[in-house]
């Protein structure tokens, strides 16, 4: 058997208006993408391909699902016309549905199973034609089949139909509170209603209530309250004194100090009330609070020990760097590059010059342990232009400068980024969270210890760059 | 580019085999095809291994001329790295696509009679 | 590793050019894990090197000058870069998108690019127009754990 999986560009625009950065499909349902419980419900069907059927874009569901290797079922995808019938598109993907029997999974809808059915000898058994429905969409059985057809009464399936946020929010706080989940959950299931995933630090102060199912690389600080019935994904950050229950927190989430996420669902800078379908975009990007109100006599306080560190860094690697510099030149190991970057130091764009070294020789190796690469970033320090410690200054192309200034402003741009100070994976998603849960918490005597930690770090890495 | 020209079910398919990048697309909007103007046409893609946007903007062309002219293009068996093309640019939107050659012409036939 | 392809500025070289592209991605990702990289990867540099190429020989205006172009590759830790250099006249790299409702027949290369790779950069020096490409090869969105 083969499944068909039909979904229109008009039935799923609702969701896109709650999550405009995730493809409709790939809006997690307890931290998996709605796109694998349809792939693991044909999988349990029996199907040995599955085909995605959309009239909108499918870029990101393939970048995601790709050819299926990782299910073990072959994936492709095809387009339609949002105007063509069920019958145009089967004529449309005749190859595919051609020889064999064809699942039809028609409409952005959920499907409820439970993993412990056998619904390879259920379908097998069944007539062609439609198995259920619901208002917007189906599930269909097509072709030829040779052994004896018997209907069942009570088909252990049911449809829903994804319409409005709340079903949504419903639904995942259903999957989660059931005992013995029947679908596969993202795999790092340890303890009944607690799922948590890899590299994540809870602090010993903060109480988790179960149910709760957490993803990967996720922060939990002191006194905060997770759960009970709390939905986060990966790479968030949940921020002292909050709390987030009866809540969905999406991936890449800043929820800021003493904030209170309840009955609600919270994706970057956005709020949504499920009940109401009411979403508010927060000022503050991630949620993030606490970051503007530092004072001015902190930041000078902090210009100041940063320069004094800098001067320091400067007149300790100034006899290495002119030795080793001029050498490396002539070697043609030492790269400059020119970009233009921008940073919250001074609010403005600056063109800076960075330096990579070839790890290739025993001087090259010393130069990049000693961070001489960053030497002449260092003078920019005492001028005020970057900080000693933050994050790495992003790169400027015109078409992007707007996307910048407004997700990028609370990042200092800096000589050495916290992401290198705790060995982060180098994954631009991670290191930016990390990045902005530093800048909320930094402080100037906490840089100066993380600078060394740079630093000491640099010495073993073993890439010239971030 | 090798193009070939052939009739299923009285549609002119035109199979492309080969690379449809800007050397190539001139080629093809030159191409002129055996079969009435009026008629609806199938590119077969099934043998193109790799098309760049100037390849898109080639079929592009010869579909507006073809509509102008009351027929049409209806594409079939395109590989996934040509599908992405269409996908990134959305130009899939103005294409009916089919995955099978027979499938096309027999619906570019159904549509022509009703026309 | 650093690879550098010099090719006449001609349109019958164009898929010499994506195709020396596709190669190098290729041996760039078989140094890395594969199983982790992106799955387009490869594609994405066939594709926007055919795009660069073909622009440069586009607006090359005295083809009789023997014009070349150069193609060089570069890598740094999980990314790889290409650069498209050539000796046309400076232009603007910061044109808008085409307008995708009126599907236009061209004008789709730069927008390709932006939307294949992770960043697009573009440099005038000393006579050279050089449009500079990088991609991660690895995804950044990962659900599995």
């Amino acid at each position: 058997m083969k499944t068909l999986i039909i979904i229109r560009e008009q039935d799923y625009e609702w969701l896109h208006h709650f999550f405009p950065d995730i493809h409709p499909l790939l809006v997690p349902i307890c931290n998996k993408p709605f796109a694998e419980f349809l792939i693991d419900f044909s999988i349990l069907a029996g199907s040995e391909a599955l085909r995605f059927v959309m009239d909108g874009p499918l870029s990101d569901v393939e970048r995601y699902c790709d050819n299926g290797n990782r299910w073990g079922i072959p994936v492709s995808y095809a387009s339609i016309q949002s105007t063509d019938d069920l019958q145009t598109v089967i004529e449309k993907n005749q190859r595919f549905c051609s020889a064999e029997r064809v699942l039809i999974i028609n409409g952005f809808i959920f499907i409820h199973y439970d993993k412990q059915h056998n619904y390879k000898t259920l379908l097998a058994s069944l007539p062609d034609g439609e198995i259920l429905s619901c208002d917007s969409g189906s599930l269909s059985l097509r072709g030829s089949r040779s052994e004896t057809q018997k209907v069942l009464e009570n088909i252990p399936l049911s449809l829903i139909r994804l319409d409005v946020i709340d079903v949504y929010y419903r639904l995942c706080m259903e999957i989660l509170n059931a005992a013995s989940s029947p679908y596969v959950l993202p795999g790092y299931s340890n303890e009944a209603y607690c799922h948590i995933g890899r590299n994540v630090v809870i602090s010993k102060r903060a109480e988790i209530r179960k149910p709760v199912i957490i993803g990967n690389n996720v922060q939990i600080l002191a006194d905060s309250i997770i759960g009970p019935n709390a939905v986060i994904d990966s790479n968030v950050i949940i921020d002292r004194e909050s709390a987030v229950i009866d809540s969905i927190v999406l991936a890449n989430t800043y929820i800021g100090e003493h904030l209170e996420v309840q009955n609600k669902i919270a994706s970057g800078n956005i709020l949504i009330e499920p009940e109401s379908g009411i979403s508010i975009a927060m000022d503050d990007p991630h949620l993030l609070t606490g970051i503007n109100t530092s004072g001015s006599s902190k930041s000078l306080f902090q210009s100041i020990v940063h320069g004094l560190a800098a001067l320091l860094l400067i007149l300790l690697q100034l006899i290495p760097f002119l030795i080793l510099w001029p050498i490396l030149t002539l070697q043609g190991k030492w790269k400059k590059s020119t970009n233009s970057y921008y940073t919250a130091v001074s609010e403005k764009y600056l063109i800076l010059t960075t330096t990579a070294i070839e790890r290739t020789g025993p001087l090259s190796t010393l130069a990049a342990a000693l961070s001489l690469d960053r030497f002449t970033l260092l003078f920019r320090v005492l001028i005020g232009q970057l900080a000693i410690i933050g994050s790495w200054p992003h790169v400027v192309t015109p078409s992007k400068i707007t996307e910048h200034s407004s997700t990028e402003s609370c990042c200092r741009a800096a000589v050495f980024s916290y992401a290198e100070t705790e060995e982060w994976p180098v994954n631009i998603g991670d290191t930016a969270i990390v990045e902005r849960y530093y800048a909320a918490h930094g402080n100037p005597m906490k840089d100066i210890a993380l600078t060394l930690k740079a630093l000491f770090n640099r010495i073993h890495e073993t890439n010239t760059h971030p | 580019m090798i193009i070939s020209e052939n009739t299923f079910n009285n549609i002119t398919v035109i199979a492309l085999q080969g690379t449809l990048d800007a050397r190539n697309a001139p080629q093809l909007k030159q191409f002129n095809s055996a079969g009435a103007a009026a008629n609806s046409i199938v590119i077969n893609l099934s043998e193109v291994d790799f098309l760049d946007s100037s390849g898109l903007g080639a079929i592009v062309s010869i579909t507006r001329l073809k509509r102008s002219q009351g027929g049409d293009v209806i594409l079939a068996c395109m590989n996934d790295k040509v599908r992405n093309v269409f996908e990134i640019t959305h130009v899939y939107k103005l294409f009916d696509i089919y995955d099978d050659v027979e499938a096309a012409t027999l619906n570019a036939e159904k549509k022509q009679t009703s026309l | 590793m650093i690879t550098v392809i010099t090719l006449p500025a001609e349109i019958r070289f164009v898929r010499l050019a994506s195709l020396a592209a596709l190669q190098v991605a290729e041996i760039f990702i078989d140094s890395l894990n594969p199983s982790q990289s992106d799955p387009g990867f490869c594609d994405a540099f066939e594709l926007s090197v055919s795009e660069a190429f073909t622009n440069s020989v586009r607006y090359a205006e005295h083809p009789e000058q023997d014009k070349t172009i150069t193609i060089s590759f570069s890598s740094e830790n999980n990314k790889l870069t290409v650069s498209v250099s050539d000796t046309n006249s400076p232009f603007n790299p910061d044109t808008p998108s085409p307008d995708l409702s009126s599907y236009p027949e061209n004008g789709y290369g730069l927008f390709l690019i932006r939307q294949l790779m992770d960043s697009l950069s573009y440099k005038r020096e000393e006579g050279t127009n050089r449009i500079s490409m990088t991609k991660q090869a690895y995804c950044s969105q990962n659900y599995n754990p």
